[in-house]
């Protein structure tokens, strides 16, 4: 027994660390026409949002106002 | 700030218990805090909308695109919340209003109220599939209605309280909530704090016995509290971040079409009291093959109006999984109801075989198909496939050398090539043909006042529906009513086309695979031959197949196969071991249609997702999802008893054939039959 959709908001069976390792699979092995596949970056940034998003968001909930320094540095560095 | 923040729902109403002990009234923000999206942006539901409305307005020969109509109900809806700023402090807008208006503009002398009913209907449809209510506060709030709180809901939104009401009755609060209120009525909002004493005198309320709750730490808390109100402000960490990744998905597919079909599938994804722990059958029906099927009918709508087709016949019995599911899915797919009929059509192969050579007699390439299967190995076979008698056959096969039992397959013992020569220089022989004509007239003649019935031959172009492979019911099916003058243009539409034998295509008579078909190279689709009896016992209905179809006086009769036997009760047992992946699947469709209405995506923009699917679970399965979603029994109603040569069948077993040790400890094998099968695909 278990829920279709799991506590990291992923899909039960569809995670997205076998995504990961099929995309990998992917780059050595042809497996069919995935338009252009998943992309290093975005699973770097879904992996992150689905293995640690919480504790990163709860972090931010509870303090991410004392951030406000530190997001108006980033803003200048990004331009 | 004195209200306080709770970081997640269970510290919030565990302090909500406390205080509500001696507060007269509780209200609820709606948006985010008693309801959550399954979208990160709730601008996305007006997309559906205005594509609704460019729809109806081409209907009318009117030249709007549903961006032009997006952009008009904007500017519209800024201009109203501007005209409403200069009367009062909140700049809100009423929904009824700026659309009535926006419609009008669009439709001109043609609206009227009805237009702006099925739109509003239409929206708030959309926005009843993207809403979830948070069953935490919902079992909170029962119990407070339960110890005779008085409950409000409190909404700074556009739509008037009417249409909110609707919501709160789709979420089951209707009857624990006294009044919804809404910014789009009184254009007093909570955002500049009117809404809370407005709502003090026209309900006559105390602030002293007021606590509010809310997601708005300004106008839920702040404005509360300057009303005398207390105020308590949720902030999970969790909405947080499963917006932000349903946002990363929706960003993502943007630029990379991989990830819409996965964008598509967060939308789908069970929220709240929705995603209960099931069985795992469950999920493996709602994530795996519930999106599959939902892209195939998808593609079906679409063909459907590109050939003017205007009857769909679902072929048993994996037609009934696809009928239920476009039943589903459709209609927030199609608004404005263009799709065409739809009909269950009890058919198999065993039941039209024989009614197909009422009229052409038996061809090769149909004696063929029937020594396909391993366990057919003689004429007898033959006959019991086209329903025909073999004693009365003798004299025939006598002068060709031939006997009902004589070996014609050469994958049995005893096969002589010379025997099957002569086999099909009998089907040449025009009194065996004749006689193969007389006994199957019966069956064709209550085949066709069936189909009469069901109303086949009343439309021009019809569809064919059914998982596949080869297309042979389609064949049989045509080569059935070929003769007749009022039959039809069959567009044959198959989840998987394998072709194993080449079809007989015809400007009448078509056949396409929708998900794989073998005349376009699709490497990743091609999968499907990993697991093809998983697809069909999945979608299987659960009634048993039919044997044939006889002819009564009042008209004709559906003989289905007994239950009681062996095979039957083995079936029974499939049907109730894959009752959960079957009911994923049902679940699945309402959820699909609503998700890719939203997002307006077709065949072409999920069909990579589609493939990752296909690659993921069939080529390279976990050991343990191999075990759970292979079938248990098949019924094959072609395949005969006969035991082909000890030898047959001898080389690699397939991925899904493989024990689960093999599966659980052999590392390479997948990678090894990924291989041979690539080999295989190229060489085709």
């Amino acid at each position: 027994m278990s829920t279709s959709q799991n506590e990291r908001y992923d899909l039960r069976g569809l995670e997205l660390a076998r995504l990961i390792k099929i995309a990998f699979l992917g780059k050595y092995v042809p497996m069919g026409n995935f338009r252009g596949g998943p992309g290093a970056r975005c699973l770097v940034v879904l992996g992150t949002l689905h293995y640690l998003g919480y504790p990163l968001y709860l972090l931010l909930a509870r303090y991410g106002h004392r951030f406000q320094l530190l997001r108006r540095i980033a803003g200048k560095l990004r331009g | 700030m004195a209200f306080t923040t709770y970081y997640s729902l269970q510290s919030l109403i565990a302090a909500g218990r406390r205080k509500a002990g001696d507060k007269e009234v509780i209200s609820f923000d709606l948006f985010d805090t008693l309801l959550v999206r399954r979208i990160h942006d709730p601008d996305l539901v007006k997309l559906p909308v205005a594509r609704y409305i460019a729809d109806l307005a081409g209907r009318q020969g009117l030249s709007w695109n549903w961006r032009q109509v997006q952009r008009r109900r904007d500017a519209i809806e800024q201009r109203h919340r501007a005209e409403t700023g200069t009367k009062f402090v909140d700049h809100e807008a009423c929904y009824p209003r700026f659309i009535g208006e926006l419609l009008g503009e669009i439709f001109q002398s043609s609206f009227d109220e009805a237009l702006l009913d099925k739109v509003t209907d239409y929206e708030l449809a959309m926005e009843n599939r993207m809403l979830v209510p948070r069953q935490l506060l919902v079992d909170w709030i029962k119990e407070l209605a339960q110890v005779g709180k008085r409950i409000f809901i409190i909404s700074d939104m556009y739509m008037p309280a009417t249409h909110l009401r609707l919501m709160v009755r789709h979420a089951g609060l209707d009857e624990l909530v006294e009044e919804v209120v809404s910014s789009a009525d009184s254009f007093l909002a909570k955002a500049s704090g009117k809404a809370y004493p407005m709502m003090a005198e026209k309900y006559g309320l105390r602030p002293a016995a007021w606590l509010h709750v809310g997601d708005n730490p300004f106008s839920d808390g702040l404005r509360a509290e300057e009303a005398g109100m207390e105020a308590m402000i949720v902030h999970d960490p969790g909405e947080d971040q499963r917006k932000s990744i349903g946002k990363r998905y929706y960003n993502y597919s943007d630029g990379r079409p991989f990830w819409r079909g996965r964008l598509l599938q967060q939308l789908m994804a069970p929220l709240e009291a929705e995603n209960q722990p099931r069985s795992l059958l469950y999920s493996e029906g709602y994530n795996f093959l519930g999106p599959l099927i939902g892209v195939f009918v998808q593609q079906i709508a679409k063909f459907c109006r590109e050939k003017e087709i205007t009857k769909v016949f679902f072929l048993s019995r994996e037609g009934w999984t696809f009928k239920r599911y476009w039943e589903k899915a459709l209609p927030l797919l199609n608004p404005v109801g263009d799709l065409p009929d739809t009909e269950y059509l009890y058919v198999s192969r065993m039941a039209l075989a024989g009614a197909s050579c009422a009229y052409q007699g038996l061809t090769k390439t149909n004696a063929d198909i029937a020594f396909l299967p391993s366990g057919n190995r003689d004429f007898r076979d033959v006959c019991r496939i086209f329903g025909l008698d073999p004693d009365r056959f003798v004299s025939h096969l006598a002068p060709y050398g031939l006997k009902a039992d004589t070996c014609l397959s050469h994958i049995h013992e005893g096969y002589n090539p010379e025997n099957r020569q002569n086999f099909d220089a009998l089907l040449d022989d025009r009194a065996f043909q004749d006689e193969v004509k007389r006994q199957t007239q019966a069956a064709n003649e209550a085949m066709q006042r069936y189909f009469s019935q069901a109303g086949l031959f009343d439309h021009k172009n019809v569809a064919i529906v059914d998982i596949g492979w080869l297309g042979t019911i389609q064949r049989f099916l045509f080569e059935a009513i070929a003769h007749r003058a009022d039959c039809p243009t069959c567009f044959g539409l198959l989840f998987g086309a394998t072709r194993g034998i080449p079809y007989p295509e015809s400007d009448k008579n078509t056949i396409t695979g929708i998900m794989y078909d073998r005349n376009r190279f699709d490497l990743a689709a091609s999968t499907l031959y990993y697991a093809q009896d998983l697809f069909e016992e999945a979608c299987r209905a659960p009634h048993p197949t039919l044997n044939g179809y006889r002819l009564t006086e009042a008209g004709f009769e559906l003989e289905f196969r007994q239950t009681e036997d062996e095979i039957g009760r083995a079936e029974l047992a499939q049907d109730g071991y894959f009752a959960p992946l079957q009911q994923g699947i049902i679940d699945s469709a309402e959820k699909f249609g609503a998700a890719a209405a939203l997002l307006g995506y077709g065949f072409d923009d999920l069909k990579p997702w589609v493939n990752y699917l296909l690659v993921c679970k069939l080529a390279f399965p976990r050991a343990k999802e191999v075990s759970r979603i292979r079938h248990r029994h098949h019924l094959d109603d072609f395949h005969g008893s006969k035991k082909p040569k000890a030898d047959f069948g001898r080389g690699m077993v397939p991925l899904w054939s493989q024990s689960p040790s093999q599966l659980k400890f052999n590392p390479l094998l997948r990678m090894r039959c990924f291989f041979s099968h690539l080999r295989r695909i190229i060489n085709e």
